[in-house]
Parts: structure tokens; C-alpha cells; sequence
């Protein structure tokens, strides 16, 4: 649990600093944000369970 | 104005000083560039997130890399880490000058959170660099 909530803290600050630099409006820098933030989290997710399975 | 012409454009225009002074302040404190240039919801977000990254970093008792190499190390493997670092600036330096972070303490290595302190303290660095060239980046006024 721990290890996943530093993975969503890291995702979440990386995020924040490409979602404020990306784009050009309030609207479009939200949707960045989250976007970076999703993948983040999706790859991590997806990377964590390939290297589970191998020994 | 096609993205060429811009790009030709930009290249006439010399850079302005106060955009470097801008840039220089944006790495020595993470967030001052953009609050130079009163942008506060930026400041807030981009150099609040360098400083939360920094800390969190060192609470997890992670290690900062300098040129002095851990025996049995190269000294050249420490350079690429110790750009990254160098990138949150002023937090680098006085850590560095304080001794605190930098020290190669096997009991400080056990710990399960100092790889995730490592990368949380290589990334603020990294994070800031990308803040620094936004700050520089409107201070030139090649973005708004």
C-alpha cells in the first residue's frame, strides 16, 4: 500500500509541474495534468505487474 | 505566422538580460522565476511541487550524489545524478553545506524508502530544471 501511494504522490507532483508548463489554457493545462497523471499511473501499474511476474 | 517564419522571427530578437536573471533565480530558488514575473498560481503549483518533492526526498532519507565517490565507485557514474540534484539549487547547495544528505550511511540505505528518497530528490531537481526554462521561456516572451 505504501508503495503505491508514493507511486500516486509522484505522479501527482510530476504532473502538477507538466500540466502548469503544457498547453495554452486553464481548460487544456487540467486536462494535461490529468492525462500525464493517468499515464503515469496506468504505466506504472502495468510496468509493476510485468515485473511481478518475472523471476 | 507559420511555425518557420516564428522560428525566424524569434532568432532576430536577442534575448533580454533580465530573462537570464529570470531563468538564474528560477533554478537558485524553485518557483522565485515565476513569481518575479508575478505569475502566482504557477509559483505556487510548479516551485510548491519542487520544494514537496525535495523534502519528501530527504524524509525518505534518500542520498544526494556529489563528486566525492563512495569507495569503489567512479567518480564519473556520480556526475549524471549530481546534475539532477544540482537542479533544485539553492536546496542542493545548503544541503551540501550543512553535510546533511549527502552522507553514506549503510543504515540510512536499509531503510525501505531510500530508493524512493533518491528518486523523489533526483526528480525535484529535474522538475526544476523544467521550471527554470518556463520562467525563462515568458520572460523572453516566447510564451505566455
Amino acid at each position: 500500500m505504501r508503495h503505491f501511494l508514493v507511486m500516486t504522490l509522484f505522479a501527482a507532483l510530476a504532473s502538477i509541474v507538466f500540466g502548469a508548463m503544457g498547453k495554452e489554457t486553464t481548460q487544456e493545462r487540467w486536462l494535461y495534468g490529468v492525462k500525464v497523471f493517468a499515464e503515469f499511473m496506468v504505466i506504472g501499474l502495468v510496468l509493476s505487474w510485468v515485473l511481478y511476474f518475472i523471476p | 505566422m507559420v511555425k518557420t517564419e516564428r522560428i525566424e522571427a524569434e532568432a532576430d530578437e536577442p534575448t533580454p538580460s533580465s530573462a537570464w536573471l529570470i531563468g538564474a533565480a528560477a533554478w537558485f530558488v524553485p518557483g522565485l522565476g515565476h513569481g518575479l514575473l508575478k505569475k502566482w498560481p504557477r509559483a505556487l503549483l510548479m516551485g510548491g511541487a519542487v520544494w514537496l518533492c525535495f523534502f519528501i526526498g530527504l524524509n525518505m532519507g534518500g542520498h544526494m550524489f556529489d563528486l566525492n565517490a563512495a569507495e569503489g565507485s567512479s567518480q564519473l557514474l556520480q556526475v549524471p545524478p549530481m546534475i539532477a540534484n544540482l537542479g533544485t539549487g539553492a536546496l542542493y547547495i545548503i544541503s551540501w553545506l550543512l553535510g546533511y544528505g549527502f552522507a553514506d550511511d549503510p543504515a540510512q540505505a536499509a531503510r525501505a524508502t531510500y530508493e524512493y528518497g533518491n528518486t523523489f530528490l533526483l526528480i525535484a531537481g529535474l522538475l526544476n530544471y523544467l521550471t527554470m526554462l518556463d520562467a525563462f521561456d515568458i520572460a523572453a516572451g516566447r510564451k505566455s
